[in-house]
Parts: C-alpha cells; structure tokens; sequence
C-alpha cells in the first residue's frame, strides 16, 4: 500500500515537474548549485529548494497577483489591513512602486532593475516606507495585543486591606564576606542579605526608611523610578550629602504612584557589590495572582574599582575571560581576517555587545533557584505567575526566555501597558518588567533563563513544583559576523553611518547577525561561498534586514509594541526641544553626551509647568539605557495619545528616539547612563530647576558639586615593567577623561645598554581622542655598545651619551591602530616615531613593534599567562635580544 | 580534620581508581531516561569534564553513575548538562529543542514529562458564551466543536511543522490530523456542516495520508496545498470558537500561489520556513 502511495505520488510529482517545465534546485546556502531534482546540497548537506524565478519570472508572478487576489476580494469579507504592509510582498505595492533601490544603500533608486552604482549589488524592489505612525486599532499590533489580553484572560483583583498607612523600614548597611564563585570576596549586605530586602508598600502609604551606615565608608540610597521630593532621590554631592559612615538617615515620602522599582546605591561603585534591591508598590486594587519579585544582578571576584581601571586602560583581558579576544589567527580561522583587518585599519578595537566579564549571574541573589510556593500556597498547572523583574545589575542587558511558553509584559518601568505575548525580551541596565508567565503542567517547573547580552553567562528560576523543564542556552554570538557590520557602519572619521535606515526603540538590532538563532549558524571557512553576501542568504531580508521579528518566528519585544493603557498627553504648555548626542569611545573608555562628561556641561535649565522633548541620537558604539531621576517620560513610538511611561529608554548605537515630560518637580534632577562604569566616567546631565528652594540637604552647593565632577575627573593608573634578560622596560601612566601622564623607560643592567626615561603629559582631543598633543621630558644615559647611531634620519647629530631634554610633541592614532608621535626637543632634534602594542595575533599573544628617526627599533612578542602576568620576547637595537616576564597593573 | 577527609579521599580513590584524578569525589546513582549506545555516548559525553565530574550510564537499567568533585559542583550541575544535551533525567528535562535534535535510534520515550494541562480558556469561554442556550443545544455544539477542533488542532500544529522545515514532526502531525479525520462522526455534525463534510473529507484524508507517509517536506508541502484549500472550506463552515487567518504566498506552488490556515495574523510561510518566513498576507479573517 504504502509502495503504491509512493508511486502516484512519484507518479503525479513526474508529470507536475514535466508540466512546469523547467525546474532547477538550488541551495540556500549555496547559490552556485543547481540540481535538476531535489535532494540535498553536495556542499553542506542542506535540503534543496526550487530556484527563485528571475526577474523575469518575477514579473510574470507579478501579473498575475492582483487578478487572483481580486478574485479572492470578491466572495470575502473586507481585506484585513496590515500596517506592515510595506514590508511584504503586497501585489499593491508592487504593482505601483516599480521603484528598485539598494539594499545597502537606500538613497539610491532606480524605475529600473540593475546594480547599485556604490557597490554593485543587485537592486531590490523598494517597498513603501512602514508609517510608523498610522498604528491604528485594526492594526496587526493591535490584533496580536488583544490575543495576549484574551490568553492572559480576566484576572481578578484584590483591594488593599489596610488603609494608607506609615510603612518604617529600617536598612542596616555593613560589609560582609561572600563566596558567589568559589572565593571568598567583599560585599555590601543590607540586613544581612543580598540583594537587600525587598520593599512593599501600598499607594497611597507613606514611606519612612531609616538608613544606618555601618560601613567605614559613605553611602547613600536613590529610589529608582519613583515620583519623590527632590532632597528624598539620594543622589549623593547632588540631592543630599553622602551618608557618612556610623550615621543614620531617614527618606521620608508619600507613596504616590505603583508598580515594580527597585532602589539602590548612588555612591560610587557599591551598586556593584550588593547594594540593589527590589521596591513594590501595589495599586490599592491589586491583580490576585501569583506575584514575584526578580531582581537580576551579576558579581565579579574583581573589585569594581579594579573592573573600572581596567575598562579605561583598555584591558582586554575581560575579552580573553569571555573567549572574545577576535585575534587575527582567530579571524582568519573563521574566514575573517580581511575583516579584522578592516576593522583595525578603522581603528576599532575587538567589538562586543558588553564590557565586564561576570563569575556569576544572579536572580534574587542565587544562580539557581525554584519558586514553587507563593504565599504559601504551592503553584499548580494552569497558574499564571507574575514576576516583577527588575535590571539591578551594574552593565550586564539579560534575555529573558521562558520554558513554558509565551512571555507575557505587562508593565515596564512600574507603568502598566497592554498585554503583549513575546517568545523573549532583552532587560536593559536598570530597565524593568512585569511579565505573566503559566504553568503548563504538573510535576513540572519551568525553567526562567535570564542570559547576559554576550551570552557568556546565565542564571536560572524555576516556576512551579517538580522535574525541572529547561530551555535551550542561547548560542554563542557570532562576533566576525558582528565586526563585519560594523566595519559597514563605521566611517573613517569615527562617526557612525546609518545609511538612511532611521533607526529607533530597538525594532531593528544590529547585532542579529551575531544571533545564530536568527542568522543561523556560523559557517567554517571552507563551506562559505567566495562573494555571498550574508543577505543573500535571506530572499526576504532585503526589506528589514535587522529586524528579527521580520526574520524568524521568534518573537522578541521591542519599544514600538508597548502601548499604555491610558491615554498619556502631556498636559497643554509650551514645549521646549533638546538634542542630545550620545558620544564615546571604546578604545579610551571615555563616554558622554554631546562630547561633554558632567564635570564639563553645565545644569540644563528647566522652567516648572513646561514640557520637555528630548530627542537622543546614539552616536557612540555601546549601547546606554539612559535613565531619568524623578520623572516618568513618554517614548515617542507610533502609539499616539497611548504611548508608554518609562523612566529607562535603551538606545542602540545609531538609534534616535523621543522622550517628553512634564517638568512637574522641582529640584536638581539626573539624567544618565545607567551602566555604572558609564555612569562613573561622566555620561550624564543634571536638569535644574530655575528659582528652586534651596535643598536643606545640601549646605555648601560648591563644595557638593566639586564632589560630584570628582567622580568622573577620576584618575586611572596603569603601571607594566617588563623584567628582561636586557633590561627592564616599561611604563607609568595616570588618565583621565582628557588628560594623561605618562612616563616610559628603558633601563639596562650596564652602562653599555643605557638608561633612557620618557615622560609626557598631553591631552587627548576631538570625540575619538586620536589626537594628542604634549610637553614632554626626556632623560638618557648610556656608553655606546650597540648599534651605534650618532645620526638620524634627518642628519642630526644626536648623542645618547648623555642627554637631559624637554619636548613639544603630539601623538596621533593612524589606521591599524598605529601610534604616531612627532616629537621637537629643545636641543632641536626632531624625532619621528611609529609603535603599535598589543596586536592581537592569537587569542594570547600579542605582537608590538616600533621604530623612529632615530634609527631606533624594537619588536616584541608577549604570550599573556594571566590578568598581571605575561612573557615577553623582544629585540631592541639598543638592548639587543631580551627575554622575559611582563607585569602589569 | 584535613587528615580525615584525606583518608576519606584515599579510602574512594582505592575503591574507585579511574577517577583517581576527581577530588572529594562522591557518586551517585540517577535515573536518565535513553535508548542505544549512541545515547550512551552522548549522555558521558555531557557529563563528563576532566578533574571535575564523570559519568558512566548503563544502557540496560537506564541508571548513571555520576562521580563528581563535591567541593566544586553538584550532581545536579552535571544532570543539567545530560539534560541540555537532550536527556530527560530525574532533576531535569532536556530542552524540547535539544530533544528533537536527537538522532532517530535516540528518541527515547518522555515518560517523565507530564502532559500539559489543557488550556482550559477557550473551551472555558465557549460555556460562557453558552450560557443562555439549553443544555442540549449545547451539546451538541459541544462535541461537534471538539470533533472538528482536534481536526484543526492538528492542522495548525502540521502547519507550524511546516513552518519549522521539521520534516518528521510534520508527518507526525499529519498521522495526528488523520486521526482525528477518522474520529469525525458526521452525524455529530451540524447539516451545514456534513454537506461540506462530505465533499471535503476524502481529500482531506488523503492529504493527511501523503503528508504522514512522507518525510520529505517538498514533498509534504505539495500536499499541503490542497489540504489548506479544503480544510479552509471546512472551517468556514463550521462555527469556530477563534478567529482564523486565511493567508496567502504568491510565490509558493511555483509562483502561482498557495493558501493556508492561521490561528495569528502573522504572516509565518510553511511553505518556505525560515527562507522567506513573513512572506505572504492575510487575504481573509474568519470569525466565528
């Protein structure tokens, strides 16, 4: 019988194949194959697919589109309108708009078919552009958004049963020893515990929190998100004096809004170490369900000043930690060494979504945990929980993936939105979200994955009772693929190019060509055709290239698909509009907005009642979650009178989006980055209310605001010294966000090698920093051995006998990274120099080299053994061949 | 004290010499759930990591013997990774995703995963629209809405098989739908309903037929075109408790175009899978 099937099948698949004529296979991998059968691909094994018509074809499928749509139209009830119409095949808009342009290159447009005159790939129909703005209730979006809210069905509530009372709640702050990953380490414990505790109120309750600092140092404590008189924020140096150690404070204030904050430390780095914890507030008629609070945090072994000196003296050793090193062996490896090329020559160091590498990944403060019982009672199948999740991590983004099914989110920032049923969500620093997950079945917990934003690293909640159901890890990024794009995005001058694609609310990622889960899986060298351009490989990417929604059937959140509740308008008063550029740069660990920390910009100044429009350009290559004290902002998304209340909005790199507020509360209020080492090296504003009263807190203004821009005038020390068989070598510098003082040497172990010091003191210019100029001193002492060179290139006679001189110079970073240094010295010699360190040839070994005018050269290999520690090989025209040991600091 | 717990060490290590190079080493004895030798390989092969932990499972009783430095992990650490390779076992069930990756020899039975309750709001709303009806009315509509519901069911869940260019999955659901076609008893039916039960039910099986016999999915896509069409005649039919999506690709069928059933107005193509995923459009919305 079977047989029998096979054959007519065999039978009717012949004659249908004849009929059509001439079919071919082809593979999607693998353009150059084709096969007059299906089967699979003699190159990688995948399923053959009919060949796409060519153009030709294509406009014969054309023709025929609206007469059988037509045809359709007639017996049927009205067409669903879809607003993303324009990003699919629509026989409408393929029928008007005879208008091709360039996938890459979207100013282009030609009547005609052919290939962009830029870069010579082939043309795309153009679709309309998607109008953001006509979301209207027959929307798709709408339509998904009442499936969610009839899935999540009716939940009932419940009414608060105490009347708006006082709540006391007394913080005792003191170190404590903790072992998260094997050591143990340094932390700060609130109450002895870690996260501190979470706290509960009720709207419309009064809030009273006695803070007693047991440390020997000075904190403070900023209510995250919450509505609260300016003195009551806890910003330290900014609305109050920092609490002194074996003082009290009290915050005082009235509960005047709802949902899921958290709170933590403003202080320094203590944020990182401990102080962060969840702040409930319920609506007085609160949902009867399941509820949990989440809070995400990581830890490191390091200490965080130690994380925060190394990010400025661009170690990279959280990379190596991480497996993210992109060294050129490792480049070429994957088929990508003309790209790492490329993007040394544009002068970028290895690129990553993030800049820590964390030991651990916490969820309420454990790796690992179950939550099968909410107040007591046990969570059975069919029970839908609600976790209040908050970001309390210092810079670490986290996916959020359900085992059991759908997400739903039902609030962001404490504001309610429309229910939306998404398959995952990325949280931003310091972002929150309620989400509704069920329980499917019985005996069974699901596992809650919360995954760092480079995917090194997760941790884990299991919601119901029994065997535990888990969820696939998420596959490792694909970093060349991530550095290819932005080679593409980067142009020479550092500024970066969106190509006319007007990025906004993180509907388009970049980064989903990292995602193998949506890119598919990285291929090996030999596998990957010689001239495919990773498109290619999607027929329909061309219309939205980064919008994974569009690319998969993964469903991932995004800004455009919140949508409150509750109209949102701004009460009627004069708007003022304000551009920020958000600017940094990597290679220095250097960040702010509009090319200026806070220690440099003034207060913005607001006038109370009026309403302000921020629109933020992200110009920088990280990614910041920028977070408003004090206030709730609109995000500006298509949602109309309906868009969503958040005090956290993540911008992407080349992202633009659009906040308004009322300026309703006065006092000095901070605008910043929320990830600490960001935050910490000044990315940030402070609006200041004009004609406020004075805050009580803050007795002496000037002294608090030299405090607060000594944050981020900090200065960073680095030390290394290379202990050789000929010689030690090495160098001192102290940084800050401008300035550097810098001191090298070269000291022999007999007159003949010599003994030389170099010391500069310069300051970096421009929003790339490539430049620096610098006075300099520089001293030698040596009896000519080797390699004598009296003159230099120029025909000066230069003694390295015996030498004490000062210098103007400057410094410039060239393509590939390479430092140029021209330096004068006051005894007239000019002197010309190149050197580059820290070439990344494999994934622990670095190459240097440097020559000059002086006739002066030096290459060196360094085989990095640890986090301080490497060997080093080097030869130096004035030392000779040394091997050695390399520490640094 | 370090004395005792090295003698405690020497006393393990004499007894068990190939993990003389695991410390603190302690084993403990799990269930986890496989079939064949390959399944062994895989399983030691997640839960084994130098120094660290090891383990050894036995084809026969289906038991593992997990040996693991007890200062530095757990038993459970090491069942997790069995279970991400794709093994249920007694702490964990393996990733649905990691699961169907198996090799087919290796598809051991799930017994430990319990069957997801039933989602109890549909059906729960439909009593609550019937509130008002007499009881018997409602009875009928009742089966009748079950019968064919385990038809679309199974539809929707072929469909999304399709989507995933999960070949095997795909014929599993189409012996699924066939069951489901054989249980249909028409005169459970309403008289719309058995007029276009009629007409559609012998190609409806035989559709479902080809795609259960068939595990190439070119082949089951073929097929999978006219079992939309007449399953779309079917369910418009029929009273329908949700709205279904008719939705259409201009592309598939070589370019002349096919149709199929969705339970989203998302356009998610199953005849192209993740090539051309949101290819297509909703050309009709049914409601109920």
């Amino acid at each position: 019988m079977k047989q029998l099937l096979l054959l007519v099948f065999g039978i009717t698949l012949y004659s249908f194949v004849s009929a059509q004529g001439t079919i071919t296979y082809t593979c999607p991998m693998h353009p150059e194959i084709h096969a007059t059968t299906p089967g699979n691909c003699p190159k990688c094994g995948m399923t053959l697919v009919k060949e796409k018509p060519k153009v030709v074809k294509k406009a014969v499928t054309k023709k025929q589109q609206p007469i059988k749509v037509q045809k359709d139209t007639i017996k049927i009830k009205p067409v669903i309108s879809e607003p993303n119409d324009g990003m699919k095949m629509s026989p409408a808009a393929t029928k008007q708009a005879a208008i091709y342009t360039c996938p890459m290159h979207p100013v282009i447009h030609a009547d005609q078919p052919g290939n962009c005159s830029k870069c010579g790939m082939k043309l795309v129909e153009e679709k309309p552009k998607d109008d953001m703005n006509n979301m209207g209730d027959s929307g798709a979006g709408m339509i998904d958004k009442k499936q969610a809210k009839s899935n999540l069905g009716p939940i009932k509530t419940k009414a608060a049963t105490q009347p708006p009372r006082t709540i006391v709640y007394h913080l005792y702050i003191a170190d404590t020893i903790v072992n998260f990953s094997g050591k143990s380490k340094r932390a700060i414990a609130v109450n002895g515990q870690i996260p501190m505790p979470t706290l509960t109120f009720t709207e419309g309750d009064t809030a009273e929190i006695y803070v007693h600092n047991n440390l020997k140092e000075s904190t403070s404590l900023h209510w995250h998100g919450l509505f609260l008189p300016n003195k009551e924020d806890g910003v330290p140096n900014l609305t109050q004096m920092p609490i002194k150690p074996g003082t009290t404070h009290l915050y005082k204030f009235p509960v005047i809004q709802h949902g899921t904050h958290w709170y933590h430390s403003h202080s320094g780095l203590q944020e990182q170490i401990g102080m962060y914890g969840s702040f409930i507030m319920n609506k007085r008629e609160e949902w009867d369900i399941p509820t949990v609070p989440v809070l995400l945090s990581e830890w490191t072994d390091y200490k965080p000043e130690n994380v925060h000196r190394m990010l400025h003296n661009a170690s990279d050793w959280f990379a190596l930690k991480k497996n993210a090193v992109q060294s050129y062996a490792e480049a070429a490896k994957a088929g990508h060494f003309k790209t790492k090329l490329q993007n040394e020559w544009k002068r970028m160091l290895a690129m990553d979504v993030s800049d820590v590498y964390y030991d651990k990944i916490l969820m309420n403060g454990k790796s690992e945990s179950t939550v099968s019982k909410v107040e007591g009672k046990l969570l059975k199948a069919g029970d839908k929980v609600r976790l209040r999740v908050s970001n309390g991590g210092a810079s670490s983004y986290f996916w959020l993936r359900y085992a059991g099914g759908k997400i739903t989110v039902v609030a962001s920032d404490g504001n309610d939105v429309e229910p939306v049923e998404v398959d995952r969500l990325i949280i931003a620093v310091s972002e929150t979200y309620d989400i509704v997950v069920t329980i499917p079945a019985d005996s069974t917990s699901y596992e809650l994955l919360a995954t760092t934003e480079d995917r090194t690293n997760s941790a884990s909640l299991y919601v119901g009772n029994g065997i535990r159901q888990l969820i696939s890890p998420m596959p490792r990024l694909k970093y060349f693929e991530g550095m290819k794009m932005m080679n593409g995005m980067m142009k020479m001058n550092g500024d970066l190019d969106d190509m006319g694609m007007n990025m906004s609310l993180n509907q388009m990622d970049m980064n989903v060509v990292m995602y193998p889960e949506i890119t598919r899986e990285e291929k090996k060298k030999a596998e990957m055709p010689k001239d495919t351009m990773s498109m290619n490989d999607y027929p329909h990417a061309n219309h939205n290239q980064y919008n994974s929604n569009e690319m998969s059937d993964i469903v991932t959140l995004n800004y455009a698909m919140l949508r409150s509740p509750l109209e949102t308008t701004l009460p009627e008063s004069t708007t003022r509009t304000m551009k920020f550029e958000l600017t940094g740069n990597m290679n220095r660990y250097v960040w702010s907005l509009d090319n200026k920390v806070v220690s440099e910009a003034d207060k913005i100044l607001v006038r109370k009642g009026e309403n302000l429009r921020l629109i933020l350009f992200n110009g920088s290559m990280m990614r910041h979650p920028m977070h408003l004290h004090g206030h709730d902002f609109r995000v500006i998304n298509g949602q109309g009178e309906y868009a969503p209340l958040k005090n956290i909005i993540d911008i992407m790199p080349m992202e633009t989006d659009t906040l308004e507020f009322n300026a309703n509360v006065e006092g000095d209020w901070f605008f910043h980055c929320h990830i600490l080492y960001h935050m910490m090296s000044g990315m940030g504003r402070v609006f200041s209310y004009q004609n406020q009263q004075a805050n009580p807190l803050i007795p002496n203004p000037k002294l608090a605001r030299r405090k607060l821009f000594a944050d981020d005038r900090k200065m960073h020390f680095m030390f290394q010294n290379d202990f050789a068989t000929n010689g030690n070598d090495g160098e001192m510098m102290l940084q800050n966000t401008r300035w550097s003082v810098g001191s090298e040497w070269r000291l022999g172990y007999h007159d003949m090698h010599g003994y030389e010091t170099e010391t500069h003191i310069g300051r970096y210019l421009g929003k790339m920093q490539w430049l620096m100029p610098f006075v300099g001193f520089d001293w030698r002492y040596r009896k000519m051995g080797i390699d004598e060179q009296e003159k230099n290139l120029f025909g000066q006679t230069n003694t390295k006998d015996n030498r004490a001189v000062v210098s103007v110079g400057v410094n410039y970073t060239l393509p590939m990274l390479i430092r140029f240094q021209t330096e004068v010295f006051t005894d007239g010699i000019v002197r010309l120099q190149l050197m580059r360190e820290d070439i990344p040839i494999a994934k622990k070994l670095r190459a240097a080299f440097m020559l000059n005018t002086d006739k002066e050269y030096m290459v060196g290999l360094n085989y990095i053994l640890g986090r301080n520690l490497s060997v080093r090989t080097h030869y130096d025209s004035d030392m000779g061949l040394g091997a050695g040991i390399t520490f640094n600091y | 004290m370090k004395a005792i717990i090295l003698m405690a060490v020497a006393g393990l290590l004499s007894t068990t010499v190939t993990y003389a190079q695991i410390k603190n080493a302690k084993t403990e004895t799990i269930k986890v759930y496989g079939n064949c030798g390959m399944c062994e390989k895989t399983i030691e092969k997640a839960g084994s990591k130098s120094k660290l932990y090891k383990t050894d499972w036995n084809e026969d009783t289906k038991m593992a013997s997990i040996t693991y430095e007890s200062k530095k992990t757990t038993a459970d650490a090491v069942l997790k990774n069995i279970a991400l390779s794709g093994y249920d076992n007694a702490s964990f069930l393996a990733p649905d995703e990691a699961y169907n990756k198996l090799h087919g020899c290796c598809k051991y039975d799930r017994e430990s995963k319990t069957a997801v309750a039933v989602n109890n709001t549909t059906p729960g709303n439909t009593m609550q629209d019937h509130d008002g009806h007499s009881q018997g009315n409602a009875n009928v509509n009742m089966q009748e809405a079950s019968q064919l519901k385990a038809v679309f069911g199974n539809y929707f869940l072929l469909k999304d098989a399709l989507v995933k260019t999960d070949g095997s999955t795909a014929s599993s659901s189409g012996a699924a739908l066939l069951s489901a076609l054989d249980a249909v008893e028409m005169e459970k039916l309403k008289p719309d309903d058995d007029t276009v039960w009629m007409k559609v039910e012998k190609a409806l099986k035989t559709g479902a037929q080809h795609i259960k016999e068939n595990k190439d999915i070119e082949q089951q896509r073929e097929h999978f075109i006219a079992l939309s069409k007449n399953m779309y005649e079917l369910i418009k039919a029929s009273k329908l408790t949700e709205t279904v999506y008719y939705q259409f690709c201009p592309m598939a069928n070589d370019g002349k175009g096919a149709n199929w059933l969705s339970k989203e107005s998302a356009v998610k193509n199953p005849y192209y899978g993740s090539q051309m995923l949101s290819c297509g459009k909703v050309v009709e919305t049914i409601k109920q």
